[in-house]
């Protein structure tokens, strides 16, 4: 080890972030790897160890001959001050390596908050900010996840946008890296027949042009290159690569547990949900294959937990068949098996009784909005009957504490909408005052009020974001209505949801801004911290631009929206009638009463969403 | 009720090891018998876990050939087959050396012998040696350790009976590596309080850099722990 960096070790916090070296570690000799890749988590090593997105690619590429995937993260603060005073460049964690002699740099954008991250990490490796600066010799710099399907703001410093899942187009990109290489292609020719690969977004091959008003007026792809980017997605969950063999980190992570995915996409349509639209179309995988894969994992890792994810876990059909399986394996071997993202109108007690050796007290359901009418509005199909049905299970099973999550600031969201929250969590306490057979430890009921951000690719991405001094007189108004003191009530600042609604709606001339934030000291803004609102807010004036035009500025179906040259499947069509619907309060049922066409479809080979084969027919395909 | 535990590692932590606390790695030793396919036993209660008890805590950064921690194996395998099991699946920095018998009891541990390795950029500096010796040779030097018990948020300690014996092992042009037999508990000595106490004493010299390594653990007598 550098003995700079062994000095620098002793002086920070949590050095084991920052070694490598763990269990499982992927490390290869140099002189049989040709390409090599630098999976950058623009986040701390306990956050983007936790992420299984990363987890999958790093087995995915470091499957590839030739091909090294090593990871890197964020520096905490005092790290970072170490590293910039001992002139030590960001390295990757398996090699010790300088990041900026890779082939490829990729970040993982989960959230908007980590976007001053990427330019930071970029400066401590010392890669040239912006993508015009960069030679034959510096890295191509990629970047992929759920802010990629608009990573408009991020155009000047990213040369490849992946949209959508990385499982094949990874492999695809880094075949013609390769290939390129042998032939003595230069950078800027990969970069343009990588814009050819379906899935591939190169943000400096397309011209965006703006209206007086400070809309876009066009985007206009180079000669040869596509006019629209469609995102890529596995199209067989059971034969996609699963890490069973795993990193098992040294130090303690956030989702320290085995994460068994059970399927993708989602069924409800919830119309402010971005994951809901842009991870279609529904593909379960195998209970059979999840058990196999669950089972390996553990003995694998060492793990004694495992959790079920996915966006919502009681929509799986063959739950109870899995559960029954694994929970076969874990009882005798004190694994645990935890089963998020359940809903309140399919609430199983029973479910939760088997899950929970220790009884659980606490259950948490996020009903989103207080009146039917507004729930009704952004399709949460959830009932004040379902929600108080889930609650009264809860009570006369022992249960004396439920929190329940809304959104403030939902289109259409009137003062009765507000107040309906209050009146939903008054009836959540009657409810356990008739049912409850311990009353004796009392009740607690938390309320939890977030601001909604609308997001690119819902029937939402029209709207705009009330501002925060209505969010604040919201949440007041909110707070003056709940008086039972069993009743408690959190809500969030409002200052993050407003940065984050600039950005995700944001188009390119947000880079100058972004990087104004950077050069102010801006990084680590997912942590309450680092994050400074004002400095966004001076920042974003001094390049020239107006906050309020990317926040509250309510869109028209004709304007062209930064994201055009992008498409998730779901056709703009569908998305603005459910918006429609969404102003008529009238719901869209989920995918297996009824397809809506919203396109998706059209992405699997076959075209049928939501299947779990026959295991015979599964053997037959395989074999 | 203290049940008395079987079964005894000794393991070497090095290089990327050093870097991995105290708590974690009780939480990595837990893993590593789970992946490695031992079973160990189980304590019972509210929270079931593997019960593991690590003799003496190691400081982060430290090194250590002299690692000791205590199980109880239930599965039916010869002992001396433990540490190539266990070495397959640990992280770097992190092996086992021995599997053995436990014998005697934790609270018998008395001293442990460690290596300090001084380093000094600008060049070892004439008489660091005859300084320590001066400081060591006092008949009593009491010292502030902190301590998170106290209402102080110290205690006053005694060194001088706490540091056995110690030599100039090396002298180098930027190294000096020290071989000091410290008190192991009731109380223990950290030797990095030992030089910070000698560093403020003699600020010239104070090393750059130390490198801290136990070596071995012994009782009373003695004799060495196992």
């Amino acid at each position: 080890m550098d003995s700079k960096l062994e000095r620098i070790l002793l002086r920070v916090q949590k050095p084991a972030r920052y070694t490598g070296g763990e269990y499982n570690a992927v490390v290869k000799d140099r002189g049989e790897v040709d390409t090599r890749f630098a999976f950058c988590f623009p986040d701390t090593y306990e956050i983007g160890m936790s992420n299984l997105g990363m987890r999958i690619l790093y087995g995915v590429m470091n499957e590839m001959p030739g091909v090294w995937c090593e990871r890197c993260f964020a520096p905490w603060g005092d790290m970072e001050t170490e590293m910039r005073r001992e002139g030590l460049p960001l390295w990757a964690l398996e090699s010790g390596d300088p990041i900026r002699d890779f082939d490829f740099i990729g970040f993982s954008l989960g959230y908007e908050m980590a976007y001053t991250n990427v330019l930071n990490m970029l400066d401590l490796a010392g890669v040239p900010l912006h993508t015009w600066e960069r030679g034959e010799d510096d890295p191509i710099v990629i970047a992929g996840g759920t802010c990629a399907y608009n990573g408009e703001p991020l155009a000047d410093f990213i040369d490849i946008f992946s949209l959508g899942e990385g499982e094949d187009v990874t492999k695809e990109m880094l075949e013609l890296y390769q290939q390129c290489r042998r032939e003595g292609y230069s950078r800027n020719d990969y970069l343009r027949r990588a814009a050819q690969i379906p899935g591939l977004y190169v943000p400096a091959l397309y011209h965006v042009d703006y209206n007086a008003d400070g809309t876009v007026s066009s985007i206009t792809p180079e000669e040869g290159i596509p006019p629209v980017v469609t995102k890529r997605i596995v199209q067989d969950l059971d034969q996609s690569y699963f890490p069973v063999k795993t990193i098992v980190p040294s130090t303690e992570i956030v989702h320290d547990r085995v994460m068994l995915e059970v399927f993708r996409g989602c069924i409800r349509g919830c119309r402010f949900c971005q994951a809901g639209f842009c991870y279609r179309p529904v593909r379960p995988k195998s209970p059979e294959k999840l058990l196999e894969q669950g089972i390996a994992a553990c003995q694998d890792s060492g793990y004694q937990e495992i959790t079920l994810s996915s966006l919502s876990t009681s929509d799986y059909r063959p739950l109870p068949q899995l559960c029954d399986g694994l929970l076969d394996y874990c009882e005798s071997r004190n694994i645990n098996l935890s089963v998020p993202s359940l809903r309140a109108d399919n609430f199983s007690m029973e479910l939760e009784q088997r899950l929970q050796k220790a009884r659980k007290s606490s259950f948490t359901f996020a009903p989103e909005a207080g009146t039917q009418r507004l729930r009704d509005t952004i399709n949460k199909n959830v009932t004040e009957e379902d929600l108080m049905s889930a609650c009264k299970t809860v009570f006369e099973g022992g249960g004396n504490a439920v929190k329940l999550y809304f959104m403030l600031g939902l289109p259409t969201e009137t003062d009765e909408d507000v107040l309906g929250i209050a009146d939903l969590a008054q009836k959540v306490y009657v409810n356990w005052k008739q049912n409850a057979s311990v009353r004796a430890r009392g009740v607690r009921i938390t309320v939890s009020t977030s601001f909604f951000v609308p997001k690119p690719f819902t029937p939402f991405q029209w709207e705009p974001q009330i501002t925060m001094e209505e969010y604040q007189r919201r949440v007041n108004l909110l707070r003056s209505a709940i008086r039972n003191k069993s009743i408690i009530y959190d809500w969030h600042d409002p200052d993050t949801s407003y940065i984050e609604a600039i950005l995700a709606r944001g188009d390119r001339r947000l880079g100058k801004a972004i990087e104004e934030v950077w050069r102010r000291g801006g990084r680590l803004d997912a942590w309450s911290e680092y994050f400074d609102f004002d400095r966004w807010i001076d920042s974003i004036r001094a390049v020239g631009l107006d906050p309020d035009f990317y926040a509250h500025r309510a869109r028209t179906f004709e304007e062209v929206l930064p994201w055009s040259m992008i498409s998730v499947g779901v056709r703009q069509k569908y998305l603005w009638r459910e918006r429609e619907q969404a102003y008529k309060s009238v719901i869209t049922p989920d995918c297996r009463v009824q397809c809506m066409g919203c396109g998706a479809d059209k992405l699997l080979c076959d075209g049928k969403c939501d299947e779990i084969l026959p295991i015979s027919a599964r053997r037959e395909k395989e074999a | 009720m203290a049940q008395m535990h079987h079964h005894r590692l000794r393991y070497e932590k090095s290089g990327l090891g050093i870097y991995i606390s105290h708590l974690d790695t009780m939480a990595l030793f837990q893993r590593a018998f789970l992946r490695a396919g031992l079973s160990i036993w189980q304590t019972e209660g509210y929270n079931k876990h593997a019960y593991i008890s690590i003799a003496l805590p190691l400081s982060l950064g430290f090194s250590s050939r002299c690692e000791v921690l205590e199980f109880d194996l239930e599965s039916d395998i010869p002992l001396n087959e433990v540490p190539d099991r266990l070495n397959a699946v640990l992280p770097e920095g992190v092996r086992v050396l021995e599997c053995y018998p436990a014998r005697d009891p934790f609270k018998l541990l008395r001293t442990l012998d460690w290596t300090l390795t001084l380093e000094y950029d600008r060049g070892t500096p004439e008489g660091v040696e005859d300084a320590l010796g001066e400081m060591l040779a006092l008949p009593s030097l009491v010292i502030q350790k902190p301590s998170k018990k106290s209402k102080k948020g110290y205690t006053e300690l005694d060194i001088i009976p706490m540091v056995h014996e110690w030599y100039v092992d090396q002298r180098e042009d930027n190294r000096l590596m020290l071989k000091m037999k410290l008190a192991a508990q009731n109380p223990s000595l950290n030797p990095q309080l030992l030089l910070e106490t000698f560093s403020d004493r003699w600020p010239a010299f104070r090393p750059d850099f130390v490198h801290y390594r136990r070596e071995e653990i012994y009782l009373e007598n003695g004799e060495i722990f196992r």
